[in-house]
């Protein structure tokens, strides 16, 4: 089965302004399960990119808040996932793209982000 | 000592009013600003009034004046276009407790008074004249230059500082109600977001002048270069980001044709000033910056939102004022710095001053050339609030430092800086001021 995660960025990764209840490793965690991954923000493109090379995160697609149909469109997934802290900007938008979401305090707790055994 | 607000008869509203009496003869010297931050974290030493003080202190020293010769101080009391303390929320009185009180416990915290300012600087012990400049940096930038050339005071501090808490600007205080009285039910409650009407405008400007929002895109890409050149400045401070072409016009609408980068993000920040007469201000640390003229609009709009003919009509007015109480011309200036937040409103100041010639409808069109700090013809040398962040402030530090040689990596280099001019906010009601090298 093929899961796709997207990651709003400030108040939900541990890197973000503010910081989130998401690490970098539970990213590392999914990326390692084959999971398609990537970022989905108010930051500008540039920086998104910029954000996973520094922390050596290979991800598939970094978009811009508004974006997520077109990740719906250019990726065959059978899981789109959003993971966010805004109601607005994040619940609202994931759920018009189709996507499944979840608040950030919400997704650490999920078993996508536990290690498989 | 109650501060009041500064009177009508100190600004320079009108056509007419022939060169500035006291052109030349009020400089600006010191520069202070406080360290920028997205939100308040809730501590003491990082309220509105800490860093306010912080400027202050920072301005005083630049100078190299001693606190005590200092016998003014303009202030800007409010503090905020959209972050409200919450109604009911409880205080935060280890904060309020930290300071010298005024009788509003949240002075120093969510807006500021020059009383509160007074009791918190025990060093200021000859202020003898305090005046409040509304809204702007560039309102209290004309109260200060008009006080000094009246004599009100001889050695002025003025600042704005900015505060912002957590939430979603502009959505909270009496915008979170189901009511507001007259207008800003119209313009706020039940209305656009805050740059609705200057997108407004500038759909207008592109469908009169056959242009487009993309035609932003090296405008914005300047700014934040120039911004990042800006060491006082919050992108620079905090977040060292680049706003290229696919960044910026990859970002979504806010109102459309406005994207989120053409509104300014809103920061913690304080900026201040210390003028003086170019007499005194010749012995002081810093090379003295000449103030050649202030000039204002208070045009009301015929109705809720200003439209194009309205916006071209005052911009030009406004030029027209600029020049004639500085005794120059468009051809005159090294440089320009007026107030970009938002940044689509930018090209109307340019287009009213018609700096270096250009004409309504051509100023997109001049962005797609050399608008660098580097070349002819520099546009936002500061960066603007694109650069910095929401402050309306960095415009007017930008001038002070480009003419006196100490802008550092932002310096310009294309032209030599000898006049340079600044203010804002909007294209309808505004306040500028022109700065020179030389009093002449």
């Amino acid at each position: 089965m093929t899961i796709l995660i997207s990651f709003d960025i400030d108040g939900t990764l541990e890197v973000g302004d503010p910081p989130g209840p998401l690490t970098m490793d539970m990213v590392r965690l999914v990326r390692d399960k084959d999971f398609l991954i990537g970022s989905c923000s108010d930051r500008t493109l540039s920086s998104q990119r910029a954000l996973w090379a520094d922390h050596e995160i290979e991800v598939d697609f970094v978009v811009g808040k508004h974006m997520l149909p077109d990740v719906k469109a250019q990726f065959e997934a059978d899981v789109y996932l959003h993971i966010g802290d805004r109601e607005d900007l994040d619940r609202q938008y994931a759920l018009k793209a189709g996507f499944d979401f979840l608040w950030p305090d919400e997704a650490v707790a999920h078993p996508h982000f536990q290690p498989e055994r | 000592m109650t501060t009041p607000t500064a009177p009508d008869a100190m600004y320079r509203n009108d056509e007419g009013l022939g060169i500035w009496e006291h052109r030349g003869k009020v400089a600006a010297v010191g520069v202070g600003h406080a360290p920028t931050a997205r939100r308040w974290d809730g501590r003491p030493e990082t309220c509105v009034g800490a860093i306010t003080i912080d400027a202050l202190r920072k301005a005083i020293a630049d100078a190299g004046v001693a606190p005590d010769q200092i016998d003014g101080l303009v202030v800007v009391p409010v503090t905020t276009t959209g972050a409200f303390w919450e109604a009911g929320k409880s205080l935060p009185m280890d904060v309020i407790q930290s300071f010298n009180q005024t009788d509003d416990p949240l002075d120093g915290i969510a807006k500021l008074s020059a009383e509160w300012l007074l009791a918190n600087m025990p060093e200021l012990t000859n202020v003898q004249f305090t005046m409040y400049g509304p809204g702007c940096m560039s309102n209290a930038l004309n109260v200060t230059a008009q006080a000094v050339g009246d004599g009100l005071t001889h050695t002025c501090l003025v600042v704005k500082s900015w505060h912002n808490f957590e939430g979603r600007y502009y959505q909270g205080g009496a915008n979170a109600g189901n009511a507001l009285p007259g207008t800003p039910a119209i313009t706020q409650l039940w209305g656009g977001p805050a740059s609705y009407s200057t997108a407004l405008q500038f759909a207008e400007y592109c469908r009169k002048y056959g242009k487009h929002h993309d035609m932003m895109a090296p405008f914005m890409e300047n700014s934040r270069r120039n911004g990042l050149r800006f060491p006082e400045g919050y992108w620079a401070q905090h977040r060292p980001e680049e706003l290229g072409p696919e960044d910026y016009l990859a970002s979504r609408w806010i109102a459309k044709p406005a994207n989120l980068f053409d509104n300014d993000i809103p920061i913690m920040m304080s900026g201040a000033y210390l003028f003086s007469t170019a007499e005194r201000a010749q012995d002081m640390q810093q090379k003295p910056v000449y103030i050649l003229n202030h000039a204002s609009s208070n045009t009301r709009p015929r109705s809720l939102v200003p439209t194009l003919d309205e916006v071209e009509a005052d911009t030009a007015r406004t030029g027209r004022k600029i020049y004639e109480g500085a005794g120059i011309t468009a051809e005159d200036l090294s440089f320009e710095n007026m107030y970009d937040g938002f940044s689509l409103f930018h090209q109307f100041h340019l287009e009213g001053l018609g700096y270096r010639g250009i004409k309504f409808g051509e100023a997109l069109d001049f962005y797609q050339t050399d608008i660098s700090i580097d070349g002819p013809n520099p546009v936002s040398p500061s960066g603007g609030n694109v650069g910095s962040g929401r402050s309306r402030v960095w415009m007017h530090t930008d001038c002070i430092q480009q003419l006196q040689g100490r802008a550092g990596a932002r310096q310009v280099t294309g032209v030599k800086p000898e006049v340079g001019v600044s203010g804002g906010p909007m294209p309808l009601g505004g306040n500028y001021t022109v700065w020179s090298a030389s009093p002449d």
